[in-house]
């Protein structure tokens, strides 16, 4: 008899011991490339460099544009 | 099926222009319809407030020589928003500024613009009295000024071809009117979110300074970045009412949100002359309104709280 709660014993250690272990080494969910943001480096018109962070909502599709209106020749 | 976007593009106001809807797949006939009215409503706004057209109710007013004179319903209630503007501004947006305008070169529609020496106007001033009558339908200017709405005009006529479209389509989901990059809009998009405004960076052609998420109301954006003119083109059109010339300080450009197109037009106009912290003074003293302030170098500055999507910033200089 005492055997055989040795053997449930040492069974359930185990089965504890796995869950503590995968519990603490759950894999970390990597961002996936769409999310990721991205850094650019552009020159600007007067010759300087500027680092750019372009986040994940520059790829989304815009509805207009806003600018300084042009001229229609 | 699901909902989309029924787009018209059109020229006008001197410029591109487009009028959208968000339609179903039963809406064909009646998005057609709301674009049609946009379109007919930014016509009617250029009859009365175009400064190019000899015809125009505005030219009309500004040859009466001070005398009342019957105009268009539309031009009584622009000149009405352009006057609180001036108030709203501390007179750095100012409609009477023409004569000024028109001696600095600028004194026909741009595609037509001779190089010429700019000059000063002689005798004008800021500020000058416009008077309406809004139960008639007159205006009279005061001897000697004249009007430019130019830039108001076309965020009015935005807002005004955006009520035609719900006044010619009354369940429109939502939709919104592009006159050279002044912007009204109103409800749904086709995929249920805000609108989303791409605000155009003018250092880097192509890239975007950033994107406004909005559900309604105007932007409008204002800058030297286009529309020079004069000597070697180092004149530009945004004329400083404290001096009657092209103003020198300020930024390349900004855009600002707003309730309304008009209004965002008029602080665009004020902002689009003024140093940095004359801006952020300008825009803590407006809590309806809200820009991004982009310089000739450094960082674009947000003022007041633009409602922009995470994008595009640039951090700093490399």
């Amino acid at each position: 008899m005492q055997r055989i709660w040795t053997v449930v014993l040492s069974v359930w250690a185990m089965l504890a011991t796995v869950a503590v272990l995968a519990w603490t080494h759950r894999p970390v969910a990597s961002p996936s490339p769409a999310a990721a943001a991205q850094t650019l480096v552009v020159k600007g018109a007067n010759g300087k460099q500027q680092l750019v962070v372009v986040q994940p909502g520059a790829v989304g599709a815009t509805h207009a544009t806003t600018s300084t209106s042009g001229v229609v020749r | 099926m699901s909902a989309r976007l029924e787009r018209a593009t059109f020229c006008a106001v001197g410029t591109s222009c487009a009028a959208a809807v968000t339609a179903g797949p039963h809406d064909a006939r009646r998005a057609r319809a709301a674009l049609g009215a946009a379109q007919a409503e930014v016509a009617a706004c250029e009859r009365a407030l175009s400064r190019f057209d000899a015809a125009s109710d505005l030219s009309r007013l500004n040859a009466a020589g001070g005398a009342w004179t019957a105009v268009d319903g539309r031009l009584v209630e622009a000149l009405r928003l352009a006057l609180r503007a001036r108030e709203d501004t501390g007179g750095r947006f100012d409609p009477t500024v023409l004569p000024a305008l028109v001696a600095a070169g600028y004194d026909r529609s741009f595609e037509q613009l001779a190089e010429r020496p700019a000059r000063r106007a002689a005798g004008w001033h800021a500020g000058a009295a416009v008077e309406l009558d809004e139960s008639s339908g007159g205006a009279r200017l005061e001897p000697g000024a004249a009007v430019d709405l130019g830039g108001i005009g076309k965020g009015y006529a935005a807002s005004r071809a955006l009520a035609a479209m719900r006044e010619a389509w009354p369940m429109l989901p939502g939709g919104l009117v592009d006159l050279g990059g002044d912007l009204a809009l109103w409800g749904e998009t086709p995929e249920q979110g805000p609108w989303r405004i791409a605000v155009a960076d003018p250092r880097h052609p192509g890239t975007n300074a950033g994107v406004l998420l909005l559900r309604s109301g105007g932007v409008a954006t204002s800058g030297r970045d286009v529309r020079r003119f004069g000597p070697g083109r180092s004149l530009h059109h945004l004329i400083d009412p404290a001096t009657g010339e092209p103003a020198r300080p300020g930024p390349l450009a900004v855009t600002v949100v707003a309730p309304d197109a008009a209004e965002a037009e008029a602080h665009a106009t004020a902002l689009a002359i003024s140093p940095p912290a004359a801006a952020l003074a300008h825009a803590a003293a407006q809590p309806g309104i809200s820009a991004l302030y982009i310089p000739h170098d450094g960082d674009a500055i947000p003022l007041g709280s633009p409602p922009l999507a995470q994008t595009g910033f640039v951090l700093r200089a490399a």
